[in-house]
């Protein structure tokens, strides 16, 4: 009995002194799941505990009175919950709301392929346009691995989802690039004339874009300068055809970096077969000055400026003359520049302006003719953002491209001097809602008007995007594209208008851990194409918008960096379902440009007892169609399909020295681009023709990389590591 | 009888006015202790936790921000799959991490750590990071050791970076094993200011020492 009164009065006497209060419940999400490792704790003490992997939490606390009960868990908004404690039991189940983030919130993935995202979204990367085996070290050659794209191997341009190569337009840093390419021999591919060492982030986007981006039927391709360099620095490129010499000096808050490149395919020709007799081999000299400057707290301005001047001379048959050789010249000088300052204007509000000139000549001369083409183009660009809250942002802006083009055409019995100016300026807005951290939608619209075309057009753009699960989401996205003509059109007449796109894209996206697939459905309806009627190429009633046409397809990709230790791979897979009724097409047909499947398998290897990553990539595209004139179906002819193995090593000798070799078409695969023909019959009433052929069955680079700096361990290619 | 109650309510009461103190040592002590025990993410999480609540009440205290984010670290390199979730972990140690630096701006513990923070974004995806979280990581480190040239930690941290770039580039790592052998017999001059400020890292040390034979 004794015993039994002690501890009564034991317990009761824990319960007076310590008067301790139970707090128990579960962590559970909105939805019901339990959140294991949640922190509920008393704010403001040190009494408190984490969820067990049941979601229950119970601890005991000897505090008296008025507390905050607080749950909390990263990725989920802090709950606080008053409490009396009194000495009792207290029973509380609390529900975490999921915090909205716009980092970890869907995004709108409908015809964008977006890189150099800190993320893990990321399906392709800048490195993976140096290291893609067949890229050559190209931008725009590393995207014709990516799905949605056609090779055409006698251009080398981008043809995005059915759309000629004048479709896609390429911005850097904001602002238009009116030349974006190498000048080429005809029939001849050509390259980007940009390195890719110089972007930090590309977006490429295939279709549905923002109301930001104008002038473009089918694709943009966003390219994002690199920020501020690390240190001074001295940068030594030799390749197989030519050399770069780069310096960079940093400054507080700035930096500078000058650079000059050499090249000249005449040594590499001539111990390498060529399908063409070279006159003069390609020969380029450039400039470059690059300028970063850090502006107050959050600014930064770029500027970028190059002068290029290259030329050739290819001796080829003239089908016309019985077939005797004459020699084809160009001789090209291009100035490009380029700024951009982006920044916070206050707390709210961000600011873009973006910049570019351009003065681009092509002087080319051929069997006693010769033409000259200028083009002169400015683009300007001011785009603001505000987000009025966390889930709705604003944008707003304007843009004005200016371009005068020219044309000099000296024949020995005639000339002829053409040329036309063209005032385009835009505005556009677009808002951005989230309406949860799984669904987006953005609502836009842009006007542009043409003072040459004296045309207005308004573009629709609405995209949006739900995230199914926390790895994957559906995005669709529809808008009006519009863009200006043809140049060459354009020189002749202003009474046609702009041509017109309606883009319907629908996509699904799946990523998870280092695994990404993707699936898009697409439809393109073209309209208002610019049709000539081959009366006269110089009168304006020659041109007309009545053409039209259609692109529909399916892309697939899939990426996967996972399930190889050290490999990683991707497979895209196009397919094309394309007619359109332009230029001189007789009727809707399949456009030349145009392949039914497209496949491109890219696999790459780091080795790391080798330090070398390797490469290996192949690519197949079906066999497109050639017009015969000798023929009575326009477009009837078949080419050959396309198919080329690549490879390539990249060996990194010492941390600031990196070998790189590549070899395109190892197999020797035969490709061939369709015929040429005569622009008029012979005497036994046939178009003579001759097969268009690659410059070479197989191309080889071999090219050594050089970083000097005071610490003398830094290199160009680091991120292999 | 009487006795025994009396003298037992006497403790108690004697404990209800101790733990009504703000025992920030203590606790703190008793914390760090739990460091030991922890096996996996979870238990890192709930170790995270506690010093999370420490650092709600101890608005001016520097160290339970730093071992918040040290755990999270930890975690990170627990993690054996998912990135997004390795990725989350440091998410939250960022945040700790530049509140440190804004309390304690000439704390050299806090770039040690601040560079060992970057060293773990960058194994997420090596392939990706590695030149940009790479000269975070030195530049950070390059501070810390600017602030105290004798932090261990700071030292230990730009060793196992050395030693890793060494490896990198086919040199051999075990040139840095005098220097890693000086470290360590160094490691217990240096005096942490009191029980509860940093002293981590000697048994990494050991570890790259006992590589060394």
């Amino acid at each position: 009995m004794k015993r039994s009164i002690f501890y009564i009065l034991l317990s009761l006497l824990c319960q007076i002194a310590f008067s301790q209060t139970i707090i128990t419940g579960k962590v559970t999400k909105e939805q019901g799941e339990v959140l294991p490792g949640a922190n509920v704790y008393l704010k403001g003490t040190y009494d408190g505990t984490s969820a067990n992997e049941n979601g229950q939490f119970i601890f005991k606390t000897a505090k008296t009175g008025q507390f905050d009960l607080q749950a909390e868990f990263m990725g989920y908004e802090p709950v606080s919950r008053k409490v009396e404690l009194k000495g009792d039991t207290i029973r509380m189940n609390v529900q975490l709301k999921e915090a909205f983030n716009q980092l970890n919130a869907v995004i709108i993935t409908a015809g964008t392929f977006e890189a150099g995202d800190k993320r893990q979204a990321i399906t392709i990367t800048p490195l993976d346009m140096v290291t893609t085996a067949g890229a050559k070290g190209d931008v725009y050659g590393a995207l014709q691995s990516l799905p949605g794209t056609t090779t055409n191997g006698e251009s080398g341009r981008l043809f995005v989802k059915g759309g000629d190569s004048e479709e896609s337009q390429t911005y850097i840093d904001g602002s238009l690039v009116y030349v974006p390419y190498n000048p080429s021999a005809p029939n001849l591919s050509t390259r980007g004339r940009f390195n890719p060492f110089m972007f930090k982030g590309t977006i490429f986007s295939t279709g549905g874009y923002s109301a930001e981006y104008g002038q473009a039927l089918s694709s943009v391709l966003l390219l994002n300068t690199n920020d501020m360099p690390a240190e001074d620095q001295f940068d030594l490129s030799f390749l197989s055809i030519g050399a770069e010499f780069a310096g960079t000096k940093l400054w507080k808050n700035g930096a500078i970096t000058g650079s000059l490149t050499y090249n000249n395919l005449a040594p590499y020709m001539s111990i390498t077969p060529q399908n063409y007799d070279w006159v003069k081999a390609p020969e380029s000299k450039t400039g470059a000055l690059s300028v970063r400057q850090k502006t107050g707290k959050t600014g930064m301005f770029k500027l970028y400026s190059s002068f290029e001047n290259g030329g050739f001379t290819i001796n080829q048959k003239n089908l016309d003359q019985g077939g005797s050789p004459f020699d084809y010249k160009l001789a090209n000088d291009n100035y490009f520049m380029n700024a951009s300052w982006n920044g916070q204007l206050g707390e709210k509000w961000a600011m873009t302006s973006a910049a570019s000139f351009t003065n681009n000549k092509d002087d080319i001369r051929f069997n006693q003719t010769t033409v000259g083409k200028r083009i002169v183009g400015v683009h300007l660009k001011n785009v603001f953002s505000h987000p009025f809250t966390e889930k709705f942002t604003l944008k707003f802006g304007g843009e004005l491209f200016a371009k005068t083009f020219s044309q000099n055409v000296q024949m020995p019995a005639e000339m002829h001097y053409n040329s036309f100016t063209n005032h385009t300026i835009a505005g556009f807005t677009e808002a951005q809602v989230y309406a949860s951290s799984k669904f987006v939608t953005r609502i836009g619209a842009r006007v542009e008007y043409s003072d040459y075309l004296k045309s207005v057009n308004l573009s629709p753009r609405l995209s949006a995007a739900y995230k199914v699960t926390g790895n994957s989401q559906f995005s669709l996205a529809y808008g009006w594209f519009y863009q200006n003509p043809l140049d060459d059109y354009l020189l002749y007449t202003n009474r046609i208008n702009p041509e017109r796109a309606d883009h319907y894209t629908f996509s699904y996206q799946s990523s998870i851990n280092k695994r990404t697939l993707r699936i898009e459905l697409y439809y393109k309806d073209y309209k208002d194409l610019v049709k000539t009627n081959g009366v006269a190429f110089y009168l304006p009633s020659s041109y007309s918008n009545l053409g039209s046409g259609y692109a529909k397809g399916l892309d697939l990709f899939w990426r996967d960096n996972k399930t190889i230790k050290n490999g990683d791979y991707w497979i895209s897979y196009s397919y094309l379902d394309t007619k359109r009724d332009y230029r001189n097409y007789p009727e809707k047909v399949i456009p030349t440009f145009a392949s039914k499947h497209n496949l491109a398998v890219v696999y790459k290897h780091w080795f790391s007892g080798l330090r070398s990553l390797a490469g290996i990539n192949f690519k197949y595209s079906s066999p497109r169609v050639y017009n015969d004139p000798n023929s009575p179906i326009f477009n009837g002819e078949k080419m050959l399909p396309y198919r080329s193995l690549d490879l390539s090593w990249s060996f990194l000798y010492r941390k600031n020295i990196i070998f790189y070799g590549a070899v395109t078409n190892v197999l020797g695969f035969k490709n061939e681009f369709g015929r040429r023909y005569a622009s008029s019959p012979d005497s036994g009433g046939n178009y003579p023709s001759a097969a268009i052929e690659p410059g070479s069955n197989r191309f080889y680079v071999l090219a050594c990389f050089i970083t000097l700096t005071r610490k003398g361990d830094a290199n160009q290619l680091d991120k292999i590591e | 009888m009487k006795k025994i109650i009396l003298s037992l309510a006497v403790v108690f009461v004697s404990l209800v006015s101790m733990a009504q103190k703000p025992e920030f040592f203590k606790t703190m002590g008793e914390t760090l202790g739990q460091f030991s025990t922890c096996k996996n993410v979870a238990d890192f999480q709930a170790l995270g936790n506690k010093f999370q609540m420490i650092a709600d009440v101890e608005k001016t205290e520097w160290l339970p921000l730093y071992y918040h984010a040290h755990c999270y670290i930890i975690m990170s390199f627990m993690e054996q799959t998912d990135a997004a979730k390795k990725d989350s972990y440091l998410d939250v140690a960022e945040k700790s991490v530049a509140k440190l630096i804004e309390m304690v701006p000439n704390e050299s513990e806090v770039f040690a750590l601040q560079s060992f923070y970057y060293v773990a974004r960058l194994v997420v995806n090596p392939a990706e990071r590695g030149q940009e979280f790479s000269g975070l990581s030195g530049q950070a480190v390059g501070k810390a050791l600017a602030l105290d040239p004798t932090n261990p930690r700071a030292q230990l941290i730009k060793l196992q970076g050395d030693m890793g770039s060494a490896q990198f580039f086919g040199k051999d790592p075990k040139s840095f094993c005098p220097q890693a052998k000086e470290l360590l017999t160094k490691w217990d001059n240096f005096k942490p200011k009191s029980p509860i400020h940093p002293s981590w890292g000697k048994d990494q040390l050991m570890g790259i020492v006992k590589g060394c034979q």
